[in-house]
Order: structure tokens, then C-alpha cells, then sequence
């Protein structure tokens, strides 16, 4: 359960609060409950499955899956943890980003069974109770969004960006955030967002 | 200003519920919980153009977790000439009957437990097909050899579309005319004339949210959770397609991950309601990436086009030929079709004006709704003759647009005269934005640079209807209903802001209910920029009744005329005396919780075009106008192009909240850079081949100019809430043919198909030597 919630003091020592978050996190949920809440977009039939034991967001879930289920199937329907999007499944739009011990992955290129063992955080992980992440404050401040079908994996990619030290100018933002499509074109409140929140980091 | 205050007209207030935007919060259509329900896959056609002789079923409704297949024929045996919508022609099935009109049309659909199962179920599904000469282009359409559809059912669901008549043995399914003067002898007798054969090809929406519909069936009544952009459409084709009244359907929606055009009309929901009520059982119909490409798309369109200036540099005539590729079905093609004609010769005064615009039927995905509603395809057109008519007559592009351009009281070709529409405001303000006066570094070798300006008009769909009802919680805070969805745009936040300005009160207090057929009221379509218009007078009007209510009540509480009382945000005053609206309501009703309600209409009205000769004095309720300016450089070895500033402004009328109208003209002008450099369908034979997000190139963050100037113009309109209009396609009609002119400005090469690939850049480079 997130009955453990980890400092938040700023964005880019995120990776060393996600590793201390995995090793604090106690105890096993499992997951029957969450399946009432699936879409079942994943096969429930056919394929034998497999036990799959995932650390999201600082709890542990174990959830009988089929081995080709990827991690963002297992996110969105087994778990419930729809903030992830599916906005094309195969690894070409950014939607799905989240992060594994820290670094940014697209969950829908990578199975679930795969990823085992790592730490994940997703959207639905950032804030801390009511406090929400300075990159998720600075996304609002800059209005860096429309429809906010991109958002949630642009926030994730921001927050591994700041903390790969590639936030260090406008035109390196550009490059490396350059993976999440956003159709409603906020690009220019997304850069701001993103630089702003950098900046705060290294205040 | 007070905080309350910013949260009215002309405040930038936060959008609604940005905190559940920036937590993953806002759940869509496809992240609700669905339950026990049958999942739907879809088995697609293989041919353009073919007669389906057999649908080979077996094996599939053979697999484990396989609930059942469904065919054409089986949803026509129940259903009739039923089977058949669409918003302008009843011309389209939900699965393909009889006959399939292009590659990737649904032929079948599997019902099974999970998505996965149905999936595979549908690749075990093969069809017998006797294959019919196919329509691949404009040009095999018009040859007429072929067709794609023998008769023709007009669907009767729009005002503006009325006059429909089914048509047999042509490919063209709507034809708009329009006749000023006699532009043919003007253009004959004129000193200067340019000429174009104009190109922009299909393009698609790709909103980063997938379509999704799930259909049940409750209580007798279809009911439906859906993406769409349309729910009160959507509710009158499922009545029209199940034969029910409107009372025994439910369409209800989520906030939108974006449309542009693409989730609207018949898209997943007639599929998802057949299959619901012939099944019985709950059903959840999604597309992937690849599927949704193939759902709806914007018009492919040809112009050959002319303008013609006298001696003395006036403009005397404007000739368009212009056809668009609507694909298999019309969907809402022919309003394109007329809407878009007769805006062709653009935002001038010229004396003599003819379009012939046409809606042509082709064996491919159907065109339909796609932000600009197929003006960015004639603006492509015009303003690269205007622009190419001024460097003939050499002239600066920018001096000779503004001395031709419609001023305030003018009549268009058309007949309309214009409004509220300041052509020349944005023109001057996209100018001074990318230093259109100041000297220009051109470059001398590789990189060159030059500048392009461009001006759009477009009309607002009309006539259309918007209700409002509005609910005034006793505890000063209200439920506004109305059937106007957010998709981005922002519709939720500034329609409260309008309510809440009227009634003085904090528009955060306003909640905005979701499109619920059940509950909001009857609006015709939320696109087309005309809802902050439309849906914005009604919620004018629906607030302006509830605040004359609240004074009624204080005045009868304070003894004195309604005449004395105002209404202020802390409450009702009429001299000494004073109320709150909490206190007000509470005496009223005498119970605390209770609810004041008050409904209101908007409704636009329009002079219909004479068939003849495409004119009326009012075509429209009200335009349009915006201009983009683009400083670029081209690098003449590899023909790319970078955008060093590009500057958009938009007429909004008043601005309701000028950070959204802000990221609606910088969010159109990014989407016109993908149409102006490298967005588009590729078909070979009526195949798609680049319909996926790695093949189809989108504006990415590293395609964001150097420097982006959205600019606000505010000119009022009279009858616009506050003065305000629309602003969702402004920003996106001029930015193409800016950056050609650019281009034209930079190395003298004048392009004339879209996009401006860096191939065709450098091929006309190497032919221009
Ligand atoms: S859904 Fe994973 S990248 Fe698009
Ligand atoms: S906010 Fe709509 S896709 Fe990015």
C-alpha cells in the first residue's frame, strides 16, 4: 500500500527517492480486487499464464497474467492505473511512459513479466497525498496541456529528463522530450513547463 | 483585478480540474470500467471496390471465448436500408453489405471475451469477393466509368443540408456553384492573370486518445458511452438506425484526448449500437492506431484555380474549379463542399467571381470533419495566387493583399456582407510580428531566407442550435448542462465563465455536466469553432434568465421594483438593502440544497444560398478571419526548411479567456506546419501504406518554430456572447500557404502540392536553374 510515502524534497534526486521507495515498501497486494475496474483489453482466455509479481507506485502486486501481456495492459487493466495512456501500442507516441527504477521506458514495449523486480512509477505515483510533483505544478503554471491525453507520459518523460540532466536549455528539452507526441501542440508550454521546473530543481 | 473577477470574461483562470489533467486523472471513454462485456474486433476489407460473395465465419465463431460473429447481411436482415447513415447521405453501413468501397471497410465484426481473442478471431475470418472496377482518384471518379455507389439517400438530420437530393450514375454526390458577375470574360479581358493546379493531399487527425464506444442495452433503451464530438447527432442516427424514439436512446460522453474532427458523426457508435441491441448484451468497440487511421481522414482536394488583376492592379476575377476526394463515403462532404467553394476566391473584393466545387465518391477511407472543415485546402489555393499575382505585378505581397482585403461592411463574393471579421488587423499584426518591414538577412549561400504572410476566412456553420439549462444551487453555486464536449479546447472553463460573469459570481463554482442525452440539452454539433459562439449566447442567456429571477426574488424580499436591485458579488443590494444569494434562495424555498432552474435557446439563422448561383445576403452568422506570417530559412542542398518565426493571430471577437484562445491558435499553427511540410495519407491502389504513427509524420516538440507568436485580435461581434466568436480553426487556414510564399520568398520557387517535402523543394531548385 503507499502508506509510506517518500520525501519529496526535489525533482532531480528523484531516482535515489524511487529506489528508497521500493526497498520501504511492505507488504503484497493482491490484485483480485482490481479486476472488477478492467477493461480487459488483455486475454482472459486461450494462453496459459503466469504469476507476475509488480512494484508500482510503492506496492506490490501479484497478478496471474498470460506472458505476452505487456506492462502497460497490466498497468491499465489488471491494476487499474489508467492514468498511463494507450495512444498507439507500439511504441510511437509516448502516452504509456513511466518509469522504471528511474529511468523512462514505454510501457507498452515492454511486457510485464519483464519487469519484474523493478521499481515502477506512474503518474498516479508522483504526488505525495495532495502535494503534487513540481514538474506536475509547473505543467499547470505553464498550461502545458489541452485535451491532457499526452500528459501524464510527458510528465513522466519530464520528470526522467530533468533527471538525466537533460534539461539544461530550451533546444536540449526539445531534443530529449522529443519521444512524446502531443496533438494538441502545447510544445511551447511544454518546453516552458519543463525548463521552469529544471530550474526549480536546482535551486 | 479580484480574483472572482478573473475568473470571468476576459480572465485567464486555470482550466477546469487542471490538477486531475496533470495526475492522470481525467479518465477517458477507454479507461472506464466496463464489466462484464463482449469485446469487439473487426475484420476489414481487402479490396477497394468489390461485391462480397460469401463471409467465411466458421472457424472464427469456432474459437474458445468467441461469443459470436456478425456480418453485414446479418445486421441488414434486422435492420433494413436502416443499416445505412451518415449526416449528409444515408450512404454508409455499419459492416459492409453487399458490397465493400475500400480497403479496410468493417466486413465483420467479432463479439468476443477479451479484445485479444477477438482480434485474433477476426484473422480467421476470410470473405469471397468478386472484385468491381475500382475508383482510385478524383480523376478516375470524374471519368464516371465507375461507380462507388449506384443511388443515393439523402439522410436529412441538418438544416443546412435540407436540400439534398439522391443522385445515380455519377461519383459526384454534391455540387456547389457559385456565379458573381462573369469572372470567365473578366479573367479573358484582364491585363494579369495567374493560374494554379493546387494540391493537398488527405491527411488524418490522430488525436492521441483512440476511439472507444461501449453500448448496453438497459431497461429497454439503447445506452451508450462514446468519443464523440457529436452526441446529440449521435443520438438521432441510433434512433433513426434502431427505430426508437429519441427517449429510449442515451449517448452519453467523457472529456475528449483530443478530435480535431476525427470523432464525430458515424464512427464506432452505430457498429456498437447494432451489435448491443441485436446481441443483447453489452459491448466495447475500440480501434487500434493503425484502425483509426482508416475511420475517417481530411479531404485530398484539387483547385485549378485563377485570379486576375485589371491594369490599375484591381482584382476583377477569381475562377475555381475545386474537387474534393470524400472517399467512399460522403459523410459530411458535401457541406465541405459548399462551405469551402465559397470562400475560394478568398477574403478580396473582386467584382467577378465562379467556383464549381464538387464532393467526389473514390474507393477510399471516408473524408469527413477535419479542423477547417476543408478551408485550409481552397486558402492553399488562393493565397498562393494572390501571393504569385503580386510579385508579377511586383508588388510587396503584404501591401497588395491589404489594399484588396475586406474591410468591415463589405460584401464577399459570396453576397455576405462582413462582420466583425478584421482581415487586416491580423494581417498588420502577423507583419510587425515577423519583421515583415525590417531588413532581411537573406543569406548568400546554402541557406536562404524569406517571408510569407497568408489571410483565411471561414464561415460558421449555420444555422445551428445550442440550449442551455442552468441550475443555481442554494448554497451559491450552480450546475450549468449543456451538450457542448471538452476536448481540449476548454469549452467546460470558459463556458462557466460566461455564466458566472452574468451572475457575478466565482466561475469556479460552476461545474459543467458531460454531454448526457439523458439530462443536456439538444446542440447540434460541438465543431466548427462555433460552440464558444452558440453554445456561449445560450449560456448568455440561460445565466441572464437566472439573474432576473434572483433580482425578482430580492425585489419581492426587499419590498422594492426590480428595477432598483442589482446583483453583486456578494449578493443582491437595492439601496440599504442587502442579501445573499444563499440567504435569498434558502428564504425562498425554505430549505437549504435547493435548486433555481432556467433554460434558454440560441438559434442562428441564415439566408440559404441560391442553388444557381451559390449567393445570399447571409450565409453565414458570422466569420472567421485570421492571417499567419513565417520567417524562414531553406537550406538549398537538402530543401529543408526551417521555421525561424512563425506569428498567427485570429479575430476571436473577445477573447473569453485569452490564455485558451492563445494555445488554440499556437495548437492550429503547429498542426498546419505537419500539413505544410510533411503530414499526409499515402494510398497506392486504395491501400493505405503509411497509416501508422512511426510512418505518418506528426509535428513533433523538435518541429516548434524557433519563435511562435500567437496573436490575439479583437474586433466584438454584435450578437456574440460579450462580443466573442470561436477560435479552434482560425489559426490553421493561413499557415501553409505562409510558408510556400516564404519559400517562393526565399529561393523563387513557386510549389503548388502540399506538403513541401524537402524532395520536391530541391526538384524545383534543380528545374528552376
Ligand atoms: S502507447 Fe506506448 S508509445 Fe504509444
Ligand atoms: S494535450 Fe492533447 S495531446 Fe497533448
Amino acid at each position: 500500500m503507499t502508506d509510506e510515502p517518500a520525501p519529496e524534497s526535489s525533482a532531480h534526486t528523484r531516482r535515489t527517492v524511487l529506489k528508497s521507495t521500493a526497498a520501504a515498501a511492505a507488504g503484497t497486494v493482491v490484485a483480485s480486487h482490481h479486476t472488477s475496474v478492467a477493461s480487459a483489453e488483455t486475454a482472459h482466455t486461450g494462453g496459459a499464464r503466469t504469476r507476475v509479481t509488480l512494484s508500482v507506485n510503492g506496492e506490490r502486486h501479484r497478478i496471474a497474467i498470460e506472458p505476452r501481456v505487456t506492462l502497460l495492459d497490466a498497468l491499465r487493466d489488471r491494476l487499474g492505473l489508467t492514468g498511463t495512456k494507450k495512444g498507439c501500442d507500439r511504441g510511437e507516441c509516448g502516452a504509456c511512459t513511466v518509469l522504471a527504477d528511474g529511468e523512462r521506458i514505454k510501457s507498452c514495449l515492454t511486457l510485464a513479466v519483464m519487469r519484474q523486480g523493478a521499481e515502477i512509477t506512474t503518474v498516479e505515483g508522483l504526488t505525495r497525498g495532495d502535494d503534487l510533483h513540481p514538474v506536475q505544478e509547473a505543467f499547470i503554471r505553464h498550461d502545458a496541456f489541452q485535451c491532457g491525453a499526452c500528459t501524464p507520459g510527458q510528465i513522466m518523460s519530464a520528470v526522467a529528463c530533468i533527471d538525466e540532466g537533460h534539461a539544461g536549455s530550451e533546444a536540449e528539452i526539445r531534443e530529449w522530450m522529443s519521444g512524446n507526441l502531443c496533438r494538441c501542440a502545447a510544445y511551447q508550454n511544454i518546453v516552458a513547463a519543463v525548463a521552469d521546473a529544471a530550474e526549480e530543481g536546482r535551486r | 483585478m479580484r480574483e472572482i473577477e478573473q475568473s470571468w470574461v476576459g480572465g485567464s483562470r486555470p482550466r477546469f480540474d487542471t490538477a486531475g489533467r496533470v495526475r492522470g486523472m481525467i479518465a477517458h471513454v477507454g479507461d472506464q470500467a466496463v464489466g462484464a462485456a463482449a469485446h469487439v474486433a473487426v475484420h476489414r476489407a481487402t479490396q477497394p471496390h468489390a461485391r462480397i460473395e460469401a463471409v467465411h465465419v466458421d472457424e472464427a465463431l469456432a474459437m474458445p471465448g468467441v461469443y459470436g460473429v456478425v456480418t453485414g447481411a446479418d445486421l441488414y436482415k434486422q435492420l433494413g436500408d436502416r443499416l445505412l447513415t451518415g449526416p449528409a447521405f444515408a450512404d454508409q453501413p455499419a459492416l459492409a453489405h453487399e458490397k465493400v468501397r475500400y480497403v479496410g471497410e468493417p466486413v465483420a465484426a467479432v463479439l468476443a471475451a477479451d479484445l485479444a481473442t477477438a482480434r485474433a478471431a477476426t484473422d480467421a475470418i476470410w470473405v469471397d469477393y468478386e472484385d468491381l472496377p475500382p475508383v482510385y482518384d478524383l480523376a478516375d471518379a470524374l471519368a464516371g466509368t465507375a461507380y462507388v455507389h449506384d443511388e443515393l439517400r439523402p439522410s436529412s438530420v441538418f438544416g443546412d443540408l435540407k436540400h439534398l437530393r439522391g443522385v445515380r450514375d455519377t461519383n459526384v454526390n454534391y455540387t456547389y456553384n457559385l456565379r458573381t458577375g462573369d469572372a470567365e470574360a473578366a479573367r479573358d479581358a484582364g491585363a494579369h492573370t495567374v493560374t494554379g493546379e493546387f494540391w493537398a493531399p488527405p491527411t488524418h487527425h490522430v488525436p492521441i486518445e483512440l476511439p472507444c464506444t461501449i453500448a448496453w442495452v438497459d431497461s429497454g433503451r439503447l445506452e451508450m458511452l462514446t468519443t464523440t464530438q457529436t452526441p446529440s447527432y449521435v443520438r438521432q442516427t441510433i434512433a433513426d438506425l434502431l427505430d426508437l424514439p429519441l427517449s429510449r436512446v442515451r449517448v452519453t460522453t467523457r472529456p475528449l484526448g483530443g478530435s480535431f474532427g476525427a470523432k464525430m458523426y458515424d464512427r464506432l457508435e452505430p457498429l456498437a449500437a447494432a451489435l448491443a441491441w441485436t446481441a443483447g448484451r453489452r459491448v466495447r468497440v475500440t480501434a487500434t492506431r493503425e484502425e483509426a487511421f482508416l475511420l475517417t481522414t481530411r479531404h485530398g482536394a484539387a483547385v485549378s484555380s485563377s485570379l486576375t488583376a485589371d491594369a490599375e492592379g484591381n482584382l476583377v476575377s477569381s475562377v475555381a474549379d475545386v474537387r474534393y476526394d470524400t472517399g467512399a463515403y460522403a459523410d459530411v462532404g458535401p457541406r465541405i463542399t459548399a462551405k469551402s467553394g465559397m470562400v475560394a476566391p478568398g477574403p478580396y473584393r473582386i467584382a467577378n467571381a465562379r467556383v464549381l466545387s464538387r464532393c467526389v465518391y473514390t474507393n477510399k477511407p471516408s473524408a469527413g470533419p477535419f479542423r477547417g472543415f476543408g478551408v485550409p485546402q481552397v486558402t492553399w489555393s488562393h493565397e498562393s495566387l494572390i501571393d504569385e499575382l503580386a510579385h508579377e505585378l511586383g508588388e510587396d505581397p503584404y501591401a497588395f493583399r491589404r489594399r484588396h482585403l475586406l474591410r468591415e461592411g463589405d460584401e464577399a463574393p459570396m453576397g455576405t456582407r462582413m462582420h466583425s471579421a478584421d482581415f487586416v488587423g491580423c494581417l498588420d499584426a502577423v507583419a510587425n510580428a515577423i519583421g515583415w518591414f525590417d531588413p532581411l538577412d537573406r543569406g548568400t549561400g546554402r541557406i536562404r531566407r524569406g517571408r510569407g504572410v497568408a489571410v483565411g476566412v471561414k464561415a460558421v456553420l449555420t444555422p445551428t442550435i445550442a440550449n442551455a439549462v442552468l441550475q443555481l444551487n442554494q448554497d451559491n453555486s450552480a450546475t450549468l448542462l449543456i451538450s457542448t464536449v471538452d476536448m481540449g479546447q476548454g469549452s467546460d472553463t470558459i463556458m462557466a465563465q460566461i455564466a458566472a460573469d452574468v451572475l457575478r459570481m466565482d466561475s469556479r463554482r460552476i461545474h459543467v455536466v458531460r454531454a448526457d442525452t439523458d439530462a443536456t440539452p439538444y446542440d447540434t454539433i460541438t465543431a466548427g469553432s462555433r460552440s464558444t459562439y452558440h453554445t456561449g449566447n445560450a449560456v448568455r442567456r440561460v445565466a441572464e434568465a437566472m439573474r432576473d429571477k434572483l433580482i425578482g426574488l430580492a425585489a419581492e424580499r426587499f419590498g422594492v421594483p426590480a428595477e432598483e436591485v442589482s446583483l453583486t458579488p456578494d449578493g443582491p443590494r437595492a439601496g440599504s438593502h442587502e442579501v445573499t444569494v444563499a440567504e435569498l434562495v434558502h428564504g425562498h424555498f425554505g430549505a437549504r440544497g435547493a435548486t433555481l432552474t432556467t433554460e434558454a435557446n440560441y438559434t442562428s439563422s441564415w439566408t440559404p444560398y441560391d442553388k444557381e448561383t451559390g449567393r445570399s445576403d447571409k450565409v453565414t452568422e458570422h466569420w472567421f478571419a485570421g492571417a499567419v506570417g513565417a520567417r524562414i530559412a531553406v537550406d538549398t542542398a537538402t530543401g529543408r526548411v526551417r521555421i525561424e518565426h512563425l506569428a498567427v493571430a485570429g479575430d476571436v471577437g473577445r477573447a473569453i479567456n485569452p490564455t485558451l484562445v492563445e494555445q488554440q491558435l499556437s495548437g492550429a499553427a503547429i498542426m498546419g506546419i505537419g500539413h505544410a511540410l510533411f503530414d499526409q495519407l499515402v494510398l497506392d491502389q486504395g491501400q493505405l501504406i503509411n497509416g501508422t504513427l512511426l510512418d505518418y509524420q506528426l509535428p513533433s516538440i523538435r518541429d516548434l518554430p524557433d519563435q511562435l507568436t500567437p496573436i490575439v485580435v479583437e474586433s466584438p461581434h454584435d450578437d456574440g456572447p460579450f462580443g466573442a466568436k470561436g477560435v479552434g480553426e482560425t489559426g490553421i487556414l493561413g499557415v501553409a500557404p505562409a510558408i510556400a510564399n516564404a519559400v517562393r520568398d526565399a529561393v523563387g520557387v513557386r510549389l503548388t502540392r502540399l506538403p513541401l517535402t524537402p524532395e520536391s523543394i530541391t526538384m524545383a531548385l534543380e528545374e528552376n536553374q
